[in-house]
């Protein structure tokens, strides 16, 4: 029986709470945030080497995004990933969904052999959700999402996973190859195992792939092959707590409260 | 620049709205959608159409009309019966492309987000998801979205210049639903469906619908601690009331006055409602963390020094046993008023 | 391992020499010393909160055949010494411990709960799984300057703890107004204040932490840190005991070794008498495993007005609040709290104010009292206490 090929995609975001929004060029400015790997991904990174644990196998991670991703990447070949796939090229930069699952979707077509693709539900920075399904329309494989375990039949060649629903679950089924989406915080990820950290800082347990690499078509990726245009951009306002006590008799009170609940819900 | 499958020359100027079923019904959701939909068609003179799937669903056709749609687009078939990708995203394709609405709305349901993940790539078309707002711009007719991103820190503004269908996706909740008006009458237009058995791929093992709550997508959170003194069959009554689920500090589930599912903070549930009510709870640090996402936050505490007032937007020092049951008997009242 | 076990049918337990080379290393030779007394169990706090105590002795003849612990227990240490304090042979135990949590990390075995503390102070610095840039927030209105060394005389260590809870930042403002009082020159280091590890180190995660170790020991050196003064005592025994050496000398120093001093040299006066009879909780990381149990007293009684009533376990006998060893992030059942136990004895004493000079023993010591539910009865860190008497 061949090995188990598993991808996981993992996006390296800024910490929300650092991002900026220049008033003036209304333009994003995270050169000053902290990075870190999109939590959701790290529990799909906990759900392959679960999957590793028991069904033996490799692990590759997939990421699309400029070479400062590097060192969060490697993290997770602290926790037990095998290799780094990162695709990495000017032309992909400024896309949206359709552009992004396109070119992830060229990656797992070049990495090959693939039977379980693995993403987070969502990442902090767009939380869109939209990736798992999208690639797995790109490639044309089921899909299963927002699933919070999944066990694999090597012979019957099928993955089957829980997927929690309004009020209850499902269980459901699909062939391999396929997609999973990982349901946020559905299991705890471990942490790196550190007889493995000098070995993941190794130079070849990365491979850069550029557009040219994974036979991108140049109308489908990065800022041109995004349909949709972002026309205005702004910081929310900072959310500070009214602190507003209510006054006057019970009664008064109470019926403020019924006024304002009837307003907010 | 790739192209969708049809773009601003082929579109029709209508607004589609997916119509999610829940339960035998349509999904609220959806009826928000419609409104929308209807507020935003009014505005243009556009039609508004709904997309129903499923199997023997033709009586919720008459329940669209009556919230205002234009005409229901309808797909029913046995192999429509429960949801799975691969048929219903062929049946949408097979509509959409019949019909090349303009605009096309589902709810940001976990399935609709699916449905909508898929159909975006098929149609090579653009996707906003999770909408705080849309309106049309009336000079150009193109939809403006509004996002928010980075954990609700930036908002940003989206639109597609040539792609068709514009395709958003909206949380329950954003909008408000409509009025009924039985005397609306719509078109049904069958959706000619090319279905086959060996299309869907996904296989249902087992469904169960029980007693699990998912507290972090809830829009109201009524959440008791310690100062509740275990009365949570009064918390529930006014959860109830107010459409959400309840929650507890630790203190409450320690004592086993409530299950540890229901625990919010730290070591429990990070929940992100629309309005937190904390009922009798001091306001530590771990519980706080769990409902600090809250769009307004209510607190209601006999000390005036509880540290949970300075974490909330309505501030009420009172005793917890008099202000929950007098606030359940005026929302009980107002419901009444409103059925009868 | 498993199938052998399913070969033979029956749990089997197999001797792991390397397990105790590793442990005898891990632990400088100490394991080693133990000859099974018992004494370690029948002072362990677990005994007067569980039915059956927390066998340590167990435990070390575990460690001693090389064999895996297999229950939970391993977890359940407070690290509060208690046992190291009676032990004949002066085995390091809670050093034991430790090294018997690292073992567990390495089989990818620790306890539930912890791998987030890890990635939360990987992440953010913090293990309290807060964002970075909002740590010196609580210091907004207080005008600390950012610490330079030319002009000051001393480092406050704020911790992460009396950064980010809002319970504990109170302890940190009432000894930044106690400091200035005294005529202190002192900075900080502000939102860049890099955690001390301490945490890392009690769940025993020994190569973690010597990471964070060698990172905040690199920020201390860069900034020119060399006398610093923390609020937690977690935080001073790590620098104390466990941090590399320092190429320009280090100092740490417990908030309250560095009053006490200031107090002698005249620079700290109480002149306002408050009227409190107060009873003092030994924290174990001051107390028991620092020593340091008359600075806190001296403080106290230098206070006027102030009477000073001791607990039954005071001192080198003192009970731990349980937060040690890593279980202020794991959950302690109802009805196995030490610090229960704890508040009962304070109340005891008919004292007005159970003090202490830990931020993780108030959080235990309160989250009791209010269970207990008693009217005026407090729990103060030194210091808010101390600031009323400015």
């Amino acid at each position: 029986m061949a090995e188990l090929q598993i991808v996981v995609c993992v996006k390296v975001v800024p910490k929300p709470e650092e991002i900026r929004v220049d008033p003036e060029t209304h333009l994003l400015e995270r050169t000053n945030a902290r990075s870190e790997i999109n939590p959701p991904d790290m529990n799909a990174m906990e759900m392959a080497l679960s999957m590793k644990d028991r069904y033996g196998g490799c692990i590759s991670l997939l990421s699309m995004g400029p070479p400062f991703f590097e060192p969060n990447l490697r993290v997770a070949l602290a926790m037990g990933a095998d290799h780094i796939y990162l695709l990495s090229d000017q032309a992909f930069a400024g896309a949206d969904t359709l552009a992004t699952t396109y070119t992830l979707a060229q990656g797992i077509r070049k990495i090959g052999d693939v039977d379980v693709i693995l993403c987070g539900e969502e990442s902090s920075d767009g939380a869109t959700g939209q990736v798992p399904p999208g690639l797995a329309e790109w490639l044309d494989i089921p899909q299963l999402t927002l699933l919070t375990d999944v066990s694999i039949d090597q012979t019957l060649r099928t993955a089957r996973g829980r997927r929690e629903i309004k009020g209850g679950f499902e269980i459901l089924e699909v062939p391999l190859p396929c997609v999973i989406s990982v349901k946020t915080a559905c299991n705890e990820p471990r942490f790196m195992d550190y007889r493995l950290r000098n070995w993941a800082l190794e130079k070849d347990r990365l491979t850069v792939w550029d557009a040219g690499d994974i036979d991108a078509e140049p109308g489908h990726i990065g800022l041109t092959g995004s349909p949709t245009v972002v026309t205005g951009l702004d910081e929310a306002p900072y959310r500070e707590r009214r602190r507003e006590f209510l006054t006057g008799s019970p009664d008064q009170v109470v019926q403020e409260l019924a006024d304002i609940l009837r307003k907010e819900i | 620049m790739v192209s969708s499958l049809y773009g601003i020359g082929r579109e029709r100027k209508s607004i589609w709205v997916y119509l999610e079923v829940e339960s035998g019904g349509l999904a609220g959701v959806s009826l928000e959608l419609i409104a929308k939909g209807r507020q935003i068609c009014n505005q243009l003179g556009w039609q508004l159409a709904g997309l129903l799937l499923g199997y023997q669903v033709g009586e919720l056709v008459a329940d669209s009309f009556a919230y205002g749609l234009d005409e229901v687009w309808l797909g029913d078939d046995a192999l429509l019966e429960y949801f799975t990708i691969e048929a219903y995203s062929r049946a949408s394709f097979q509509a959409l492309m019949a019909a090349k609405p303009s605009v096309f709305l589902l709810g940001a349901t976990p399935n609709g987000r699916d449905l909508a993940g898929r159909l975006a790539v098929r149609l090579r078309t653009g996707l906003n998801a999770d909408c705080t707002d849309l309106y049309m711009n009336p000079q150009d007719e193109r939809l403006v979205c509004e996002v928010s991103g980075f954990g609700g820190g930036v908002l940003a503004l989206i639109e597609m210049a040539q792609h068709r269908p514009q395709m958003a996706t909206v949380r329950p909740g954003v909008f408000s639903p409509g009025e009924l008006d039985r005397k609306n009458v719509g078109k049904i237009i069958p959706i000619s469906l090319d279905l086959t058995e060996d299309v869907i791929k996904t296989r249902l093992v087992e469904r169960s619908i029980g007693e699990q709550v998912d507290l972090t997508r809830v829009p109201v959170l009524v959440a008791g601690g310690r100062g509740v003194d275990g009365d949570f069959k009064m918390l529930a009554q006014l959860a109830q009331l107010l459409g959400g689920e309840i929650g507890a500090t630790r203190p409450p589930v320690d004592e086993g006055h409530i299950t540890r599912e229901r625990q919010i903070g730290q070591t429990g549930v990070v929940s992100n409602p629309k309005v937190a009510i904390c009922c009798g709870i001091s306001g530590a640090f771990h519980f706080v963390v769990g409902i600090e996402k809250a769009d307004i936050v209510i607190a209601i505490n006999s000390d005036p020094e509880a540290p949970i007032f300075d974490y909330a937007d309505y501030c009420i020092v009172g005793d917890v046993h008099q202000i929950v049951p007098t606030l359940i008997e005026i929302l009980s009242a107002e419901l009444e008023v409103s059925i009868g | 391992m498993a199938d052998f076990e399913q070969a033979v049918g029956e749990e089997v337990l197999l001797i792991d020499d390397e397990l105790w080379e590793q442990l005898i290393e891990l632990t400088d030779g100490a394991a080693a010393l133990c000859f099974q007394c018992g004494v370690c169990t029948a002072t362990c706090p677990w005994g007067l909160v569980r039915q059956k105590p927390l066998s340590v002795r167990t435990l070390m003849r575990q460690a001693q055949l090389g064999l895996r612990e297999k229950n939970g227990s391993l977890w359940l240490c407070t690290t509060c010494a208690q046992c190291e304090a009676h032990c004949p042979r002066g085995v390091n135990i809670a050093d034991v411990f430790r090294s018997l949590r690292t073992v567990a990390w390495e089989n990818r075995n620790p306890e539930k709960g912890l791998p987030s503390l890890l990635w939360s102070i990987f992440w953010n610095d913090n293990p309290w799984s807060q964002p970075p840039t909002q740590r010196a927030l609580w210091a907004n209105n207080l005008d600390i300057p950012i610490f330079n060394p030319q002009e000051h005389e001393v480092m406050l260590y704020i911790g992460c703890t009396s950064s980010y809870d809002q319970r504990a930042q109170k302890i940190a403002s009432a000894l930044v107004h106690i400091l200035r009082g005294a005529g202190v020159e002192f900075g900080f280091l502000g939102e860049e204040e890099p955690c001390c590890g301490e945490a890392v180190l009690s769940v025993g995660h020994k190569h973690y932490f010597e990471e964070v170790a060698a990172k905040t020991a690199q920020v201390f050196q860069e900034r020119g840190v060399t006398r610093l003064v923390t609020i937690s005592p977690h935080c001073y025994d790590v620098f104390h005991n466990h941090y590399p050496p320092f190429s320009n000398g280090f100092q740490p120093l417990h908030y309250t070794q560095y009053l006490v001093n200031l107090i002698t040299e005249g620079r700290l006066q109480f002149m306002k008498p408050l009227d409190l009879q107060v009873t003092f909780q030994d924290p174990c990381y001051l107390g028991r495993i620092n020593e340091t149990y008359q600075a806190p007293r001296e403080i106290l009684k230098s206070i006027p007005g102030v009477e000073l009533v001791e607990m039954e376990n005071s001192a080198e006998e003192a009970l731990c609040c349980g937060g040690g060893g890593g279980r202020m992030w794991l959950e302690t059942p109802l009805g196995e709290r030490f610090s229960d136990l704890r508040v009962e004895q304070a109340v005891q004493t008919g004292a007005d104010i159970l003090a202490t000079a830990c931020p993780f023993c108030v959080a235990c010591l309160e989250d009791s009292l209010k269970v207990r539910k008693t009217e005026s009865f407090e729990v103060r860190d030194i210091a808010e206490i101390a600031v009323r008497a400015l």
